[in-house]
């Protein structure tokens, strides 16, 4: 009983620590967020909307550029002066022809960017619900083919749909998310996200289906001058307040060789989702396959971007497969979204909520307080003597 | 040879007559050790479809979810409704086993409903309706709870003094066994009916549960074999038919002291932690671990496959050390660095599922028994029959609660749920600790002195109780005593030890809800 009190003393101890490093170590700073949307004109409808958001912190700037010319790309640049502006050469930009297009003024200020391509959307039919991707693939839809609707803007969201040729109906969506201050998703799976960083989610709404089993698979380019994103760490976390029965979070982290510092990020949790207002039951596990180096000129060639902004691009890739051996397959629900955050510098760092916090303080330290006031006050009566229960001598 | 037969006649062979007319074969004759291990294996199996069945929704639970398209709160009233019968059941199960039914009857009809409900659940799980599977959930309740009280009955009508202990413990055994062999059969029942069919769906879940209701079939053969076997044996023996032996009197509850209030809560807290965990287990270790199912399904059936065996470790020990209090104090903080090192650590599972088991049967064997030294031998009934009603009641609420904090919280939130409901319950083992030293220690002390106590008391409360309202004494003397009273009276006051179990309804009430 006296370890058993020990213990739970010593965690308890560790609890009250735990706030104290939770409250003081929240990350300081808001961004002004501005967005300007650059639709593509008449005369070159193909050239695609480019939209612009304009982060600004306290002593630096962060540069989110999104473009539907090809794939869709995002593209973040960090520069360290708060009044630097990205310049555009229209014609340049239109005609994917040469690089530098796409500008930041003052250039010295660049700190860092990256970029994000969705390149492939594969689909192939699970005969054996094995949900192994090697073969039965069907021939992948190339999102640079596709067909893009004007971007959609609604302060601080923005929505890009297209549909691929072949569609009888439905679309492939992704929304961005800009943030001004630290906070979480609305929905699931309601990622932490920093002011440093932006929410992808991509969704297919009523894609058909090839076949009746059939699964979908995601492929993702991500693009960097020096230093793409190039390994993937998978965290184990207790936590699964915020995406109930999900334990792990995938980082796929750009860093110098050898040292250990981030600059850069795609962050998600292994988990899609089959309906638009999901429950529990309708998280689907997903897969990542290992990322691969591949050639910059392939990605340039899709994204316009790309072409524009980077000289001498390198990128990696890699695909996110939906759904395992055993679960349902996409034709039941005909909807797939998961949810990506792109940044730079860390990764935000996942904490336990105030409830959870106060009901484990609050559980063992009663009992605790109940003991120690308890045995304080036994000891007393003992010292005193129990001599009221007993009988006294008589002389 | 008279000297041997009045021995025999004083030491509860219960021959009235004088004996079996013409001689038998061992195995049947009822007076017998043969026959009577005979009719134990037929009382040990006559729970084993219902424990077998009560864990199915367990053992299958993300087929139940996907093939019936439910949520997890939806998915945990299959486990409230269980519950709801036995709120007010448990009041009045000993009444219908004594007075209405019979406990031969009783037994009949209980395992009749074990059956039926099953057998309905299993068709709602066919046709796709989810208030049938409740409905069944529901009938099966019913039986379910009253089945072990009648178990219990039989087994103190069978068997005395100190064989008492090892039914118990045998028939405890074989419902965890049930339980077990539950956890770790039906997925692949499912898997080898999914193969037959062809693809999963409600329709194999249907004839997976009807295949796990030939088990509840084979109960009921039990009960009607043990029928008939205990119907041939009165006749034989010409015995009298002993009862529950319990009296339910609801105006009895505001004379309960304070602490079996505490242990009430205790039991409450305790449990709520335990049946709706492993309920939702599998899952949570498929989860959260990356286990296969069927390794989930094994760690899950761990508490189980660990309580068949320490159950009767562990109450041998309690019995011999006494200081129940402290031992609960222990089981209860076992269970919460358990759930704690599941909530907060990535540790192997079977680290703390093994913790959990152990402590959940320190905790029977040392909880149940500690009502018996709080409240008055005319309480018990009443005492035991409201501990396990507001179980029940706490099991119904809690295991709805739990889906819903799992559907929109998630495994976290859920176990740090749990924890705080047995930090309930380990506040009031505290508070009781300080209770029982402040009223002087009874709950709390060793073995040897409170066997010293009761000796001195059962003669003291012998007189005390001539001058008071008629009491089992002086009914004695307005009425024949049986053979059994007779018998310990008469050790009374040679100044032998009684054990504690030789009032037949007290030891059936300590042990009926061991079970649970």
């Amino acid at each position: 009983m006296a370890a058993g009190s020990a213990w739970s003393g010593g965690l308890y101890v560790v609890l009250v620590l735990w706030i104290v490093t939770v409250t003081c170590s929240a990350e300081p700073g808001r961004r002004q967020i501005s967005m300007q949307l650059y639709p593509s004109s008449h005369s070159t409808p193909q050239a695609g909307d480019l939209l612009h958001v304009r982060a600004v912190g306290d002593n630096d700037t962060l540069h989110f550029l999104f473009c539907s010319q090809g794939a869709p790309t995002l593209l973040l640049i960090h520069t360290n002066s708060t009044s630097s502006e990205v310049q555009v050469n229209w014609p340049e930009f239109v005609a994917r022809n040469t690089s530098g297009s796409l500008k930041v003024e003052p250039e010295s200020s660049l700190m860092y960017s990256s970029a994000v391509v969705f390149s492939r959307l594969l689909e192939y039919d699970d005969v054996n619900d094995t949900a192994e991707p090697t073969s039965d693939l069907f021939p992948p839809y190339d999102l640079q083919n596709f067909t893009w609707n004007p971007i959609n803007l609604s302060e601080p969201m923005a929505l890009l749909c297209g549909t691929d040729a072949s569609f009888t109906n439905g679309s492939l969506c992704l929304q961005l998310s800009f943030f001004d201050s630290e906070g979480r998703g609305e929905t699931w799976p309601h990622l932490l996200h920093s002011v440093n960083s932006s929410q992808l989610e991509v969704w297919l709404d009523g894609i058909p289906a090839r076949a009746t089993q059939s699964r979908f698979l995601l492929e993702m380019h991500a693009v960097g001058e020096a230093y793409p994103l190039s390994t993937i760490d998978v965290y184990q976390s207790i936590d699964d307040e915020y995406t109930p029965s999900i334990f792990k979070v995938s980082q796929w982290v750009s860093s110098v060789n050898g040292s250990s510092d981030v600059l850069g990020y795609a962050l998600w949790k292994p988990v899609a989702y089959r309906q638009a207002r999901p429950a529990l039951e309708d998280a689907t596990p997903c897969r990542h396959s290992v990322p691969r180096a591949q050639s910059g000129s392939m990605v340039t060639a899709s994204s316009g971007l790309i072409r524009g902004f980077f000289s001498d691009p390198k990128s990696m890739a890699l695909n996110v497969s939906f759904g395992l051996a055993g679960e349902p397959f996409y034709n039941v629900t005909r909807f797939l979204s998961w949810t990506l955050l792109v940044g730079v510098g860390s990764p935000p760092v996942d904490s336990f909520s105030p409830l959870v916090v106060a009901i484990m303080a609050v559980g063992l330290g009663i009992p605790m307080i109940i003991l120690l006031v308890g045995g304080i006050w036994l000891c007393i009566r003992k010292s005193k003597g129990a001599s009221s229960t007993s009988y006294e001598p008589i002389n | 040879m008279a000297d041997l037969e009045e021995r025999q006649r004083l030491l509860g062979d219960e021959d009235r007559g004088s004996g079996p007319g013409r001689p038998m074969l061992a195995i049947c004759d009822p007076s017998r050790l043969l026959h009577r291990l005979v009719v134990l294996f037929f009382m040990c199996f006559l729970g084993f479809g219902s424990y077998f069945c009560y864990d199915n929704p367990a053992a299958l639970q993300s087929q139940v979810i996907q093939d019936l398209h439910l949520t997890t709160s939806d998915f945990m009233q299959l486990y409230a409704w269980y519950s709801w019968p036995n709120v007010v059941l448990c009041f009045f199960g000993g009444f219908l086993l004594d007075r209405v039914f019979g406990v031969r009857l009783g037994t009949i009809i209980f395992s009749l409903f074990v059956c039926a409900g099953q057998v309905v659940f299993a068709a709602g799980a066919w046709t796709n309706h989810f208030w049938l599977m409740e409905a069944g959930r529901f009938i099966f309740g019913i039986g379910g709870e009253s089945l072990a009280v009648a178990q219990n009955t039989y087994a103190v009508n069978w068997f005395k003094g100190k064989e008492l202990n090892l039914v118990f413990g045998l028939q405890l055994s074989m419902a965890r066994v049930g339980s077990t062999v539950n956890m770790n059969i039906m997925g692949w029942i499912y898997n080898r009916v999914t193969d037959a069919v062809g693809s999963p769906g409600h329709t194999v879940l249907g004839a997976s549960l009807l295949i796990a209701a030939i088990t509840c079939v084979f109960s009921l053969i039990c009960a009607l074999v043990l029928g008939f076997l205990d119907k041939r044996a009165e006749r034989i023996l010409n015995k009298e038919q002993e009862g529950t032996g319990e009296v339910i009197k609801i105006t009895d509850v505001k004379h309960f002291p304070a602490a079996l209030w505490l242990i009430f809560i205790i039991c409450v807290g305790y449990y709520v932690a335990v049946f709706p965990f492993i309920g939702l287990g599998q899952v949570f270790f498929i989860e959260k671990f990356s286990f296969s199912p069927a390794e989930a399904r094994a760690v899950n059936s761990i508490v189980y496959i660990i309580s068949a065996p320490a159950s009767p470790v562990l109450g041998f020990m309690v019995d011999k050390t006494g200081r129940n209090v402290n031992w609960v104090l222990l089981a209860v903080a076992a269970t919460l660095a358990a759930h704690m090192m599941l909530a907060f650590t990535f540790w192997n599972p079977w680290i703390a599922m093994s913790l959990l088991g152990v402590s959940y049967s320190l905790l029977a064997c040392a909880l149940w028994p500690m009502v018996a030294f709080v409240v008055p031998e005319h309480q018990l009934g009443t005492a035991y029959g409201f501990m396990q009603s507001i179980q029940n009641l706490g099991l119904a609420i809690i295991s709805i609660a739990a889906g819903a904090i799992l559907d929109s919280k998630g495994y976290l939130v859920l176990e740090v749920f749990f924890c705080a409901c047995i930090c309930v319950g380990l506040i009031a083992a505290v508070l009781l600790y300080f209770v029982d030293c402040i009223k002087g220690g009874d709950l709390n002390q060793s073995a040897a002195a409170r066997a010293k106590l009761s000796k001195e008391a059962s003669s003291d409360a012998e007189k005390e109780r001539r001058p008071s309202k008629p009491t089992q004494g002086e009914l004695a003397r307005l009425a024949p005593m049986s053979a059994f009273g007779l018998r310990n009276r008469y050790l009374s006051r040679l100044g032998a030890q009684i054990p504690e179990h030789c009032s037949s309804h007290l030891s059936s009430l300590a042990y009926r809800s061991v079970l649970k």
